[in-house]
């Protein structure tokens, strides 16, 4: 069977610095697939190529199939994807409701819509506490969880997640990637970037090394001993 | 000495929501697009000398010079948006900056084509005297740009936060890659945006004119520097903001003309946002948004 | 060469000083909207110190710039840490507040039975300095293109030279230039100051080649101008500016061909040009190109 997200030699550039110099991946149906490497590695610009923000230069990008390289960012959330970006992204001055409804912005089934934004506030408790506050006052792993809820409104076949533990406590961590694993079990494929590889590799099926550009890596958890990962993960290895 | 206090804010508040409307335009512009339109104040003349041609060729009503008003302001704004802010859209800010004030330039020559005259009569609002309210002289026009200035803003309040249109801009100007992430479609909000902006504009345009009983050639630029004044002053950025920048402004320049006549007036609300800019540059009304 | 050529001729000449003006501060990351208030400045005292007190011009010339220097550093101070569209602003409001300052600016005396001197709104006549010394038209041509020629090679001097990398740098990106140790600060209030006396030595030449200023010459829109010349010409060379000058008022209005619809000409082929070239004609990959071709 072929995988949910297939990645195929896509390079992509800001100007004329190749930020991906031809990168390959698979993401399988139902599986927690992660992406570590170190800052700079295009970890990002990667995720965002996926999403649409950013066109590629080269290569291929195929979604259940079809191909979606290229195509704009509400294009690509109609089909199913869903990116939490880098730094969450919320809307500041917008309430903790309305960034949900934001999330539902594609979708002209009010009434649905209206029960996901209960749904959410259910899933998340904290959500429903701050339901009419400025996404901009939530602390940080509250930020990030609104993102998450964010992107979930638009009903995704694939969520995409940007460094979610990025600037946040290990406790809080935790509890990101306790909910990480909750919407696994739900059944949602996740492709997972991070650089705290050793909790990424607490929930990953399978995952892959990117170092400066390229896949350096592709296997499973244990198939590389976790401190070398680590290791390349946050500093890359001699030879990328 | 307290009557002429009140009158003079009374008269400031009066201008202020003109102001204020001129402002609100520039500030959707520029919190959906993050770029100043040189060519608000022009697309805003274009369409009220429009609606003077048609009043000096068919002796039009007051209503249909409205109309006439809007439609050709927005048209102006929609041929300023596909020329000077859609091809640069994902480039240099200053290169549609100045294609915007090149755009003046060309509007601004084209009505004075039209209509070659220094000055034109233009309908009044309300065909009679002022109305006194004891030692207080309100004329009628007055009350209904506060009114229309009013409605306006609340129809706009609504348009914002009740629509989907509405968050839509909201998201936008809040965070633009979130924005789209969540598949907002920027060009479609930004073409739209631009006419309501012009809608507005045309609307306090139509006022001005209107009031005063006429227009001239100036009126692009004045409406332009007015806009931005009171923007500024408000704090950049933020709809509320042009509200109480726009009637700050028409308070200040109400107060400082009548103890210090014109040039002093017009010094006053520069210096004033000069001093601000150096001292608190994110206006009177914001406190905490950035814009970068 | 008939008068009216002359005439085209030392107006793009003078009018390019305010155009490097707009330019020197675009290269270093600002845009102002403001530089009018300095050539008016130059304009002013220039005016003053040959009219009234009849000072030789190159001494009432070199007075004006260090008055136009002064005051843009005045004007550079307080909006030091200003960014982008808010020192736009902040330019504005000042060269606005000088504008009206010179509409309530009166000092006249009476010189060979004759009232001279800057009246407020009715304007500055009498600035005759030139035509006192019968200097003709050609002569003064010559005078203000040897002094543009004087302000290019300096420009291109300073482009090759440590200092222009430097500017470039702060105007690309000003906080790795901070991380690199650079005064930006410093910096910036420099240009600043050296951008207010190249406006303002404009304003000088301006004023006694026209005889007759007032200060609706020296509003918004010849700022804005200032500004679309150094963008449209192109922001990768001092030549460029130079270029957008000779472009309007050059082709423009020197060939009399659009009469009356030049604006409407000029303007759709700035917004066009634009669309093609967002930094201007030319831009630094055209500089570059050219270099390449003709070294």
């Amino acid at each position: 069977m072929s995988a949910l997200l297939e990645v195929k030699d896509v390079v992509t550039a800001y100007g004329k610095i190749e930020a991906l110099k031809g990168v390959s991946l698979e993401v399988q149906q139902g599986s927690i697939t992660c992406l570590l490497g170190p800052n700079g590695a295009g970890k990002t610009t990667l995720l965002m190529t996926t999403a649409g923000v950013l066109k590629p230069k080269a290569g291929s990008i195929r979604f259940g199939g079809n191909e979606i390289a290229g195509a704009a960012p509400r294009a690509i959330v109609a089909r199913g994807i869903a990116l939490v970006p880098e730094n969450r992204l919320v809307f500041p001055n917008m309430t903790v409701v309305e960034n949900l409804n934001a999330g539902g912005y594609p979708r002209n089934d009010k009434a649905e819509i209206a029960a996901d934004v209960d749904r959410m506030m259910t899933r998340f408790p904290v959500l429903k506490e701050r339901a009419m506050q400025d996404a901009g006052t939530l602390s940080g792993g509250e930020q990030q969880m609104l993102s998450v809820a964010r992107a979930l409104m638009s009903r995704p076949k694939l969520l995409l997640m940007d460094e979610p533990s990025l600037g946040l406590a290990p406790l809080i961590v935790e509890e990101i990637f306790r909910i990480i694993r909750e919407l696994h079990k739900d059944g949602a494929t996740i492709f997972l970037v991070e650089q705290n590889a050793h909790m990424a590799l607490t929930v990953a099926n399978h995952f892959y090394l990117i170092e400066q550009g390229k896949v350096t890596f592709s296997g499973d958890p244990g198939s590389l001993a976790e401190d070398e990962v680590i290791r390349r993960a946050y500093l890359g290895s001699a030879r990328a | 000495m307290l009557v002429d206090l009140i009158q003079n804010t009374l008269d400031g508040l009066t201008i202020g929501a003109a102001y204020a409307l001129l402002a609100l335009g520039f500030t959707l512009i520029f919190g959906v697009l993050r770029r100043i339109n040189l060519s608000y104040g022009p697309a805003i003349m274009l369409g009220c000398y429009a609606a003077t041609w048609f009043h000096v060729q068919f002796q039009a009503g007051l209503l249909a010079l409205a109309a006439i008003t809007l439609a050709a302001t927005v048209l102006a704004g929609a041929y300023v948006e596909r020329l000077c802010f859609a091809p640069h859209r994902d480039r240099s800010a200053i290169a549609a900056m100045v294609a915007s004030f090149a755009i003046w330039m060309q509007l601004e020559e084209l009505a004075t084509l039209v209509l070659p005259n220094h000055l034109y009569a233009f309908p009044a609002l309300y065909e009679g005297g002022p109305l006194g309210f004891g030692p207080f002289t309100l004329r009628a026009d007055a009350l209904v740009m506060l009114a229309v200035t009013a409605v306006a803003c609340i129809a706009l309040q609504r348009l914002l936060y009740r629509s989907r249109f509405g968050l839509a801009v909201r998201a936008v100007i809040d965070q633009p890659v979130a924005a789209r992430l969540v598949g907002i479609n920027l060009p479609w909000v930004f073409v739209r945006v631009f006419a309501l902006a012009s809608a507005i504009g045309a609307m306090a345009g139509y006022l001005i004119v209107a009031s005063a009983e006429q227009v001239t050639p100036m009126l692009g630029m004045w409406s332009t520097l007015k806009g931005m004044l009171a923007m500024m002053l408000g704090g950049l950025g933020s709809l509320p903001g042009a509200i109480v920048g726009g009637l700050a402004l028409g308070l200040i320049e109400a107060h400082s003309q009548w103890f210090f006549g014109p040039q002093v007036r017009d010094l006053t609300a520069y210096f004033l946002l000069f001093l601000l800019l150096a001292l608190r540059p994110s206006g009177l009304w914001t406190t905490t948004r950035s814009v970068s | 060469m008939d008068d009216y050529a002359i005439g085209v001729l030392t107006n793009i000449g003078l009018f390019s000083f305010l155009a490097l003006s707009a330019y020197l501060l675009l290269i270093a990351g600002e845009m102002s909207f403001g530089q009018q208030a300095f050539f008016g400045v130059g304009a002013y005292s220039g005016g003053v110190l040959t009219a009234i007190y009849g000072l030789p011009l190159p001494l009432a010339a070199l007075a004006a710039m260090l008055l136009g220097a002064l005051a843009a550093f005045l004007v550079g101070l307080p909006t030091l840490r200003l960014r982008g569209l808010y020192f736009a602003m902040a330019t504005l409001a000042a060269a606005e507040m000088a504008r009206i300052l010179f509409e309530l600016y009166r000092f006249q005396r009476e010189i060979d039975g004759e009232l001279v001197g800057p009246d407020g709104t009715q304007g500055f006549r009498g600035i005759r300095w030139i035509f006192e010394r019968g200097i003709e038209p050609e002569g003064y041509l010559a005078l203000v293109w040897g002094l543009l020629l004087i302000a290019l090679v300096f420009f291109v001097l300073v482009e090759r030279s440590r200092l222009g990398a430097t500017l470039r740098a702060i105007g690309q990106d000003p906080e790795l230039a901070r991380s690199c140790g650079i005064s930006v600060e410093r910096f910036k209030l420099g240009v600043a100051a050296a951008a207010g006396a190249l406006a303002a030595l404009g304003g000088v030449l301006f004023a006694h080649h026209n005889t007759y200023i007032e200060p609706r010459n020296f509003d918004i829109m010849l700022g804005v101008h200032s500004l679309a010349y150094a963008l449209i010409g192109g922001l990768g060379t001092a030549v460029g500016p130079l270029l957008g000058v000779v472009l309007d008022i050059g082709a423009l209005e020197g060939s009399r061909v659009f009469q009356g619809y030049r604006m409407i000409a000029f303007g759709g082929l700035v917004a066009v040009l634009l669309i093609f070239r967002p930094r201007g004609i030319l831009d630094e990959k055209a500089v570059h190109w050219l270099k390449a071709r003709f070294s």
